[in-house]
């Protein structure tokens, strides 16, 4: 049994009923995912509502005291830059993100080696929590190195995650004969609104802290030190996290749902799902994984009229504990076969049976996306929705994925898929003196 | 164009040039008395004087992390008098990214873009007899004592500060130039207003306008002549009249009628322009003042020209657009032989980016329309700013760091 389809269930949860779509049996689910949470980072909204001062074992999560105690954490919180894989993809998601595509405007192939070691260097002293150079240069004329605005913030567990997307290899640079086996731009699929504007990059940056300006700043001064080289194409701000790493509290989506329930978490799961090996036919993806990027719009204020029914049946689980609707709790393995009379528990054409890997020959994508929101839209609704990150080892099994979903899935009458994006993301640095696509410049 | 509060004097102090260059020279001739380093680090620092080949000391120098600290190791700390390369291979140190040989406070020369895993970079140099400091910005130990020994060296005497003062020199001539021009320009400007003809004023105005435009930087440092001349109308203090350019625009371009006030309007530009002309008369400038200039000039055309905000009512924008592109290359072009011999990738980076903003500006060229650009229509503004601010970002990134390279203090 894998770590995803553990029971877990705090002694404080009631049962809950079948399928209870109707009934509200306790007023939030607050003090549901102690035991997913303990030894993580979250720290937040859940433990300050359910705490009294202290727990059974004396610790004092008063809010003051945790307050206290989630800064100082997320001041010290830092991701090792070098190893076998890059950061933020198996980190357990961070609070906030900035996602941001770039083209290369430069010409030559010496200027996309520049940028790529400048980068690397610039990631390894923004993860470790220092500045990329000067904040206060001695000389008078000199221009500030660092931009200044997390001088003091500690590194906030930042991870900064590289991609290089189909049109980098397209002949400009010479790298041709460096493409990845089968990497292309996604195909085009049912139910898509594409917005040009948010689509597409040579480029990407995924960068991911407990520190929103930590994570903007970030990409700011990647984007800075390359500013004659490199353009900025699109970018998102995701203000909150909406997937799970293993033992994280499942966060929920825009829409109220709990995302990332049965998230990839194990190792096992990581290799077989997640990591690129020999298939990609380049020694550098190796170790490396596939970036799906998909800027999804929400329509939430038809969804907020929508029944508790139907936004459940939609979804395929309860809103409140995010059970599948064939069981009782988050974690219960979801049964397809159940039904109720002649019906299914769970419709078979609910979000979560369309994607489920038990539905789709085993294939699964480590999910790992943020709520984002833009304001206002031309049309005065408000713009917001899930930046929907996902990680494969092959683009393929997205595409498996949501091929199904943009045909049948009942909730694309509340979505609107308006950016996407693919990128390869090579294997981390094993250490100090190397630099992202080091192995295309011999 | 100036606002209200934002008058931000670039060239600060406008001081006599002889001071300056015999500054300079003095500097760079005695190079002496280094600031006592508070270490070198521990690896570093062969024995004796660095040996020679291909006609130059070969000083290396290592970038890397020496007991978890980034550090810059020179392989000697001594040569003798004359040339002396240094060649600068970044090993492991992601914190330093650049790599300097400074008389006192003045950079001789650099190498930037120092980053892990890329090929060794050098840059060489002829140096008299003194103490200079190999500065690492980043370094646990920055500033690392390097001596020369033996007599000054004549090829070491200034090279760079003498070209850097021709430079300077040069400029001011150039601004004088310009202001003659400009003198004459609105003189037409007024005569045509003076006539009533809207048309022929239009005309001149568009004439006129460039050449003010071409050397802002060096008007703005007049804080009362500025505004008098280039204040737009949403800057104006309450109360206060509103004189200059922008208001004969108005008049010009949207009520297309001459009135006494228009008139007024345009004499009180003569007037303020042969203030600027005794102003700028027998003036000479720091080589930081060009330097900055040239990068405020590129800011003019990010948060006025693109915006169009600039000429509001004459939808000249890509004519000052060019004027400042102008007027901040020809800056640039006086620094440029000093700074090649301080720091030539960049220097190459600089001018490839001012080709590339030039090329660009040729597709909107319009021999028909006033001043012989695209009128800076909503249409054209919606289209294409987004696409003009990239350029103008990609050429002001590196043009902002010369002035650090060329100051004198």
């Amino acid at each position: 049994m894998s770590a995803q389809d553990r029971h877990e269930s705090p002694d404080s949860a009631p049962p809950r009923p079948v399928g209870g779509v109707s009934r509200r049996r306790f007023l939030g689910g607050a003090g549901t995912a102690t035991a997913a949470t303990a030894g993580g980072f979250v720290l937040g909204a859940g433990g300050v509502l359910a705490a009294t001062a202290t727990t059974a074992s004396g610790e004092d999560t008063s809010p003051a005291a945790l307050l206290t105690r989630g800064e100082a954490a997320n001041d010290l919180l830092s991701y090792p830059y070098y190893g076998e894989h890059q950061g933020g993809i198996a980190t357990p998601p961070q609070n906030h993100l900035v996602f941001t595509s770039f083209d290369v405007r430069a010409t030559s192939a010496v200027e996309l080696q520049l940028v790529l070691a400048k980068w690397s260097a610039a990631m390894a002293e923004m993860t470790a929590g220092r500045p990329v150079g000067k904040v206060e240069p001695t000389r008078e004329h000199g221009i500030p190195v660092d931009t200044g605005e997390v001088f003091d913030t500690g590194p906030q567990g930042l991870t900064l995650t590289l991609g290089f997307g189909p049109s980098l290899f397209d002949g400009r640079f010479g790298l041709e004969k460096f493409k990845p086996l089968n990497f292309d731009d996604l195909p085009a699929m049912a139910g898509e609104s594409l917005n040009p504007a948010y689509t597409g990059g040579d480029l990407c940056i995924q960068a991911c802290a407990n520190d929103p300006q930590v994570a903007y700043h970030a990409v700011r001064n990647l984007a800075r030190m390359a500013r004659t080289q490199v353009s900025t194409k699109w970018t998102v701000l995701g203000f909150g996290r909406a997937s799970a790493g293993p033992a994280q509290k499942t966060p929920r989506n825009l829409l109220g749902f709990k995302d990332g329930t049965r998230n990839v978490s194990t190792p096992d799961d990581f290799a077989q799902h997640v990591w690129t090996g020999k298939e990609a036919g380049q020694p550098w993806m190796e170790g490396g994984t596939y970036l799906v990027a998909r800027k999804i719009h929400m329509l939430i204020e038809t969804w907020d009229e929508d029944t508790i029914g139907d936004q459940q049946s939609i979804f395929g689980r309860t809103k409140q504990e995010g059970a599948p609707l064939s069981g009782k709790l988050e974690h219960d393995v979801p049964n397809f076969h159940a039904t109720e009379g002649n019906d299914p528990l769970i419709p078979a054409d609910a979000h979560m049976s369309l994607v489920a890997h038990e539905n789709n020959g085993g294939t699964k994508v480590l999910r790992r996306s943020y709520n984002f929101t833009d304001g206002l839209d031309s049309v005065g609704r408000l713009d917001a929705g899930l930046m929907f990150l996902c990680f494969q080892k092959d683009p393929e099994q997205f595409v498996k994925l949501q091929r199904k979903l943009g045909l049948s899935d009942r909730l694309n009458e509340y979505i609107r898929h308006v950016g996407s994006a693919v990128f390869a993301v090579p294997a981390g640095l094993p250490e100090a003196g190397n630099y992202y696509g080091k192995e295309f410049f011999r | 164009m100036p606002t209200a509060t934002s008058s931000i004097i670039r060239f600060r102090a406008l001081t006599p040039a002889v001071l300056a260059g015999s500054a300079v020279l003095a500097l760079s001739l005695a190079a002496c008395g280094g600031t006592a380093a508070p270490g070198v680090p521990t690896a570093s620092g062969g024995a004796g004087a660095a040996p020679a080949s291909n006609g130059a000391a070969q000083v290396a120098i290592s970038v890397e992390r020496v007991n978890g600290t980034d550090q810059c190791v020179p392989s000697f700390t001594s040569a003798a008098a004359g040339p002396v390369t240094f060649t600068i291979t970044n090993k492991d140190a992601s914190g330093i990214s650049e790599v300097e040989l400074l008389s006192e406070k003045r950079i001789l020369g650099e190498r930037e873009n120092v980053i892990p895993g890329l090929k060794p970079v050098t840059f060489t140099l002829t140096l008299a007899g003194g103490s200079y400091q190999i500065y690492c910005p980043g370094a646990g130990t920055e500033t690392v004592p390097f001596t020369v020994t033996g007599g000054s060296s004549t090829a070491a005497a200034g090279g760079t500060a003498d070209l850097l003062k021709e430079g300077t020199d040069g400029y001011a001539k150039y601004v004088s130039g310009q202001v003659e021009s400009l003198v004459t320009a609105v003189a037409a400007l007024k005569v045509a207003v003076d006539s009533g003809d809207v048309e022929a004023s239009q005309k001149a105005y568009a004439a006129a306008r460039p050449f003010f435009e071409r050397i802002e930087p060096v008007a703005e440092s007049f804080p009362d002549l500025d505004p008098a001349l280039d204040l737009r109308v949403a800057d104006v203090e309450p109360g206060t009249p509103w004189t200059g350019f922008h208001p004969l625009e108005k008049d010009l371009f949207t009520a297309k009628t001459i009135t006494a006030d228009t008139k007024a309007l345009a004499a009180g530009i003569v007037t303020n322009i042969a203030k600027l002309k005794t102003l700028t008369d027998g003036l000479n400038y720091q080589p930081e003042e060009l330097a900055n200039g040239a990068s405020g000039l590129l800011e003019e055309v990010q948060s006025a020209k693109i915006t169009g905000e600039e000429e509001a009512y004459s939808k000249l924008d890509l004519v000052d657009f060019v004027a400042n592109i102008e007027g901040s290359q020809q800056a640039f072009e006086y620094l440029k032989p000093a700074l090649t011999k301080i720091d030539p990738d960049l220097t190459t980076q600089i001018s490839a980016q001012f080709d590339t903003v030039n090329t660009a500006m040729e597709s909107y060229k319009d021999a028909n329309a006033l001043g012989g650009y695209k009128s800076y229509t909503d249409e054209l503004k919606q289209s294409d700013a987004a696409k003009l601010t990239g350029l103008i970002q990609a050429l002001q990134a590196p043009l902002a760091k010369i002035a650090e390279k060329v100051a004198t203090v």
